[in-house]
């Protein structure tokens, strides 16, 4: 009998497998609302279905405990916010808000929402559910990384309620990044969370025990509300009902009738199941591209340059003087010295082969780099900056300059005769940047210098870095783009993430002064070529003092099925974020 | 009996402490913790970071932390993922029915393969079948879980016959009640293989010694005397004193299969407990680990105890009291 069952299990096997829901259900037909948004791209069909995947899981559905871009991704897919960021124009366009006004004091916002729009469940969207989020996001019983985004040197922004359909917000001082940081924020429904607010459970709502039992209570906005989501397999959006755009013949969008994206366990596996014809969309590192290109044709897609990708990878020196609790120094005092000497650093830069590098290790997708940000970042990149090109006649020069000497056994010396030696940390799970470190320690063995390689766990780097600052270079990435804003943490010094010198109490050197003044002063006006100008001269200090020394960016590249229409590849951020234009003429992958 | 149980059951307690204290030790003595990801953002506010910390009790020392643990599970609240602010037991739960299933059809496919073989193996020692099923039991004893497992995702890959990995098909959810079955059928066949082979050879191994053994005894010669059938023998009198010892075995088969189950989950992209806990070992998700482990833990002694008990209940001379 139990052969029985196996055999059974056989057959199975044999029968054909669908590959792509069949949709039974009819998309309801609701009136449009008054404060329609017409799309201005080509007008296709509705139906198909969307495949993706994603490495890792969502961990929540609520944009309170949110803090990693996966669950942030598949947030932003249901709910909406009063503007939103174009990523190809990298301009403000109108989100839930139709228009809004800046008044002359520069600090006051009046948002006009779309009138007639309706959440997922046929709830009327009104003011009352804006001022209601940014209750919910000041409120201290529920800590969440909004509250601090939103907010100027501590102050709060208020909020007030002008009419059903009207919101003023004010800040308290200017704030530079204001429209694109309340873009950011997905508006929550007040009729559906208000109970969680009042009995303090708000940052348990919309977990995903709740997707997973209940997920059409995860009210929408945006172009899709959730159906169904499996923990560790798949989650399906469709279209949401009541979504307020529409294309120039008056079909609501979104076109697709469903959106499945696959939780697989990493981005190997991810990569695995576009190039095996499984999924739709997929970015792609430069390591990749060239065995995934060969499956291009059998399974219908396309591979597309993105241009340089908005990743950083810089080397950097601990210029830390400061000591640790038993009193020894976290640095060796003559090590210091040498870190501290912007010539030292200079020579370091003009003694690493980034052509090489591009070479080597990006296989020639990428290319060298010499500021805080990459050309990715159109409206901010200042090209400008102080280039570092590969000469080791000039590194010498500058060492020698700065009192370095090589020796007969060819090993460089400082002037009191130490010999130059130090230990490069990187992390271990990065392949491309282990690669680069390798190549680092060979361009710095023609100058005579030793560099150790320490290849530590990424959480043992970030302690170093950190919290116990014992350590002498380090190699790490960052992922620029976006606005200035975003990378005072970085720039300034009182900054975590100044790696060089973190949490300074004051400025240790003019220019790092420097810098911080222009974070604040680009901070605090709203005119774009002012503040341009100002984050031009950072990048400048930047490239010219050399704390960190950057390396490389590798080109993005992005995998596509040929049948989608409507697309729009942006330089930065998600691929299909556009998704609600997308259509296809064939609706079986 | 009660007596013997509650005692088996009592012991589960010193067991379960020293094993939660060490694992807290361990992972307070990994580098990082659940917050580093967070710390290398660069857009994150230190002041959220610091809360943050505070609200996980991540800013007391480890022994501390322990013990408020401990506290709250005296009350049978286990704690809450950090990941993914649900409760660690309503988590655990989400997950394992996925994981359980897979370990039944596995042990299913051990016993069902395993006994009519080591019966017909032993029946003959030497025989075409005893060498045959030897040398697979071998083979299937040194091939590791994970790599057979990476042998079937590749096959699967090549041949495109079974799917690549998970439990369900993309259109799982729009499909009739029965091909629901059939589909979750289908995605079982290869993670039931390659968890169950090393069973099968592990049974087979096991039962056809025991089988060897009894056929030694008289009461099989009188059996044979009497005149009964060679399959009467062998399925009736002989198998039936043959499976004790592999009763007292089922327990840790069984919790053997759920830590095999962790390496093959990964690999085939199944849907279990095995990914949950990995994934909260790697961003040291400290409750659902210390959950997870109890959980095994528990599983074991009881797997242990289920076994004893269907030990006395199949066999006369084995008796639990005083």
């Amino acid at each position: 009998m139990h052969f029985r069952t196996l055999l059974l299990l056989a057959l199975v096997a044999v029968t054909p497998q669908a590959c792509a829901p069949k949709a039974k259900e009819v998309r309801p037909n609701h009136p449009l609302p008054r404060g329609l948004d017409t799309s201005r791209a080509e007008p296709g069909r509705r139906g198909g279905v969307f495949i993706d995947s994603t490495p890792g899981e969502p961990s929540t559905f609520n944009p309170l405990v949110s803090e990693d871009a996966t669950s942030s991704g598949f947030i932003g897919l249901f709910l909406d916010s009063l503007v939103h960021n174009n990523p190809v124009t990298q301009e403000v366009e109108p989100g839930l808000a139709s228009r809004w006004q800046i008044a002359p004091d520069n600090k006051t916002f009046t948002f006009h929402l779309r009138p007639g729009v309706l959440w997922s469940d046929g709830h009327p969207f009104t003011a009352d559910d804006v001022v209601f989020t940014f209750q919910a996001i000041y409120d201290p019983r529920f800590p969440n990384r909004a509250a601090f985004d939103l907010s100027v040197d501590g102050k709060k922004f208020t909020i007030e309620k002008i009419d059903e359909l009207t919101v003023r917000l004010t800040t308290p001082e200017i704030y530079a990044p204001f429209l694109e940081t309340v873009g950011g924020v997905g508006l929550l429904p007040k009729h559906e969370l208000e109970p969680a607010f009042r009995d303090g459970s708000l940052l348990k709502a919309w977990n995903v025990s709740l997707a997973q039992k209940e997920p059409r209570r995860l009210l929408a906005t945006g172009a899709f509300r959730l159906r169904s989501y499996q923990p560790a397999e798949r989650i399906v959006f469709e279209a949401n009902p009541h979504y307020w755009r529409a294309d120039a013949q008056g079909v609501r969008l979104p076109y697709v009738d469903y959106l499945v994206t696959k939780l697989v366990k990493d981005a190997n596996a991810s990569t695995l199941a576009f190039a095996t014809g499984q999924t739709d969309a997929e970015g792609l590192s430069p390591d990749n591209v060239a065995w995934i290109d060969r499956y291009a044709s059998r399974y219908g897609f396309s591979v597309f340059n993105r241009g340089p990708s908005p990743n950083t990878g810089f080397i950097w020196f601990n210029q830390n003087p400061g000591r640790d609790t038993s009193g020894k120094p976290f640095v060796a005092p003559h090590k210091l010295t040498w870190f501290t000497d912007r010539r030292f650093r200079q020579a370091i830069s003009h003694g690493i082969d980034r052509e090489g590098l591009v070479r080597g290790v990006l296989f020639g997708r990428g290319q060298p780099l010499w500021g805080p940000e990459t050309p990715a970042n159109k409206k901010w990149y200042n090209p400008n900056v102080t280039q570092y090109p590969y000469n080791p006649a000039r590194s010498k020069e500058l060492l020698a300059q700065a009192g370095f000497q090589l020796g007969p056994d060819r090993k460089l010396r400082d002037r009191l005769g130490n010999v130059v030696e130090f230990t490069l940390n990187t992390n271990q799970e990065n392949q491309l940047r282990a690669n680069m470190a390798t190549a680092f320690k060979e361009n710095m063995r023609d100058l005579g210098i030793t560099v150790n390689l320490s290849f530590l766990d990424f959480g043992t780097l970030v302690g170093k870095i950190q919290d116990s600052y014992d350590y002498e270079a380090g190699m790490l990435g960052l992922t620029g783009g976006g606005d200035p804003a975003g990378g005072i943490s970085v720039f300034s010094s009182k900054g975590r993430l100044h790696q060089w010198y973190p949490n300074q109490k004051t400025p240790a050197t003019p220019w790092e002064a420097r810098i911080d003044q222009l974070m604040s002063d680009q901070l605090h006006t709203l005119d774009y070529p002012t503040r341009k100008k100002y984050f031009d001269e950072v990048q400048k200090i930047m490239s010219d003092e050399t704390p960190y020394i950057y390396l490389v960016t590798a080109n993005a590249y992005v995998g596509l099925k040929d049948r989608w229409k409507n697309i729009r590849i942006p330089p930065l951020g998600s691929l299909i974020w556009n998704l609600d234009e997308l259509w296809t003429p064939l609706l079986t992958p | 009996m009660t007596a013997f149980i509650l005692r088996r059951l009592a012991a589960l307690l010193p067991m379960l402490l020293a094993v939660t204290l060490l694992v807290f030790a361990l992972m307070s003595l990994a580098p990082g913790d659940f917050l580093t990801p967070v710390k290398a953002q660069r857009d994150i506010n230190p002041a959220l970071i610091a809360e943050l910390q505070k609200s996980f009790g991540l800013d007391r020392p480890w022994y501390e932390q322990y013990a408020l643990w401990l506290g709250n599970v005296l009350h049978l609240d286990f704690g809450y993922s950090w990941t993914y602010k649900v409760p660690v037991a309503q988590l655990i739960a989400q997950r394992a029915p996925a994981t359980i299933l897979l370990s039944l059809t596995s042990l299913l496919l051990a016993w069902t393969l395993a006994i009519p073989l080591a019966v017909l193996a032993a029946a003959r020692p030497g025989g075409w079948i005893d060498r045959l099923t030897s040398a697979a039991a071998y083979f299937a004893l040194a091939i590791p879980e994970f790599f057979l497992a990476l042998l079937a995702v590749w096959m699967a890959a090549r041949t495109g016959w079974f799917p690549i990995g998970g439990l369900t098909s993309l259109d799982h959810d729009f499909l009739s009640p029965s091909s629901k079955f059939f589909d979750i059928a289908y995605h079982l066949i290869l993670p039931t293989l390659v968890l169950g082979l090393g069973g099968v050879a592990g049974t087979l191994r096991v039962l056809r010694a025991n089988v060897l053994d009894v056929l030694q005894s008289e009461y099989v010669t009188a059996a044979r005397a009497k005149g009964l059938s060679e399959k009467v023998v062998l399925f009736r009198h002989v198998l039936r004193n043959a499976l004790n010892p592999l009763l007292s075995t089922i327990g840790y088969a069984f919790a053997g299969l759920l830590s095999g189950s962790l390496l093959v989950e990964n690999v085939m992209n199944y849907p279990g407990l095995g990914r949950l806990v990995y994934e909260a070992f790697i961003r040291e998700d400290q409750f659902v680990v210390l959950g997870s482990v109890v959980v095994g833990c528990s599983l074991l002694i009881v797997g242990n105890l289920i076994s004893d008990l269907a030990l006395a209940w199949s066999d006369p001379r084995v008796r639990y009291g005083r």
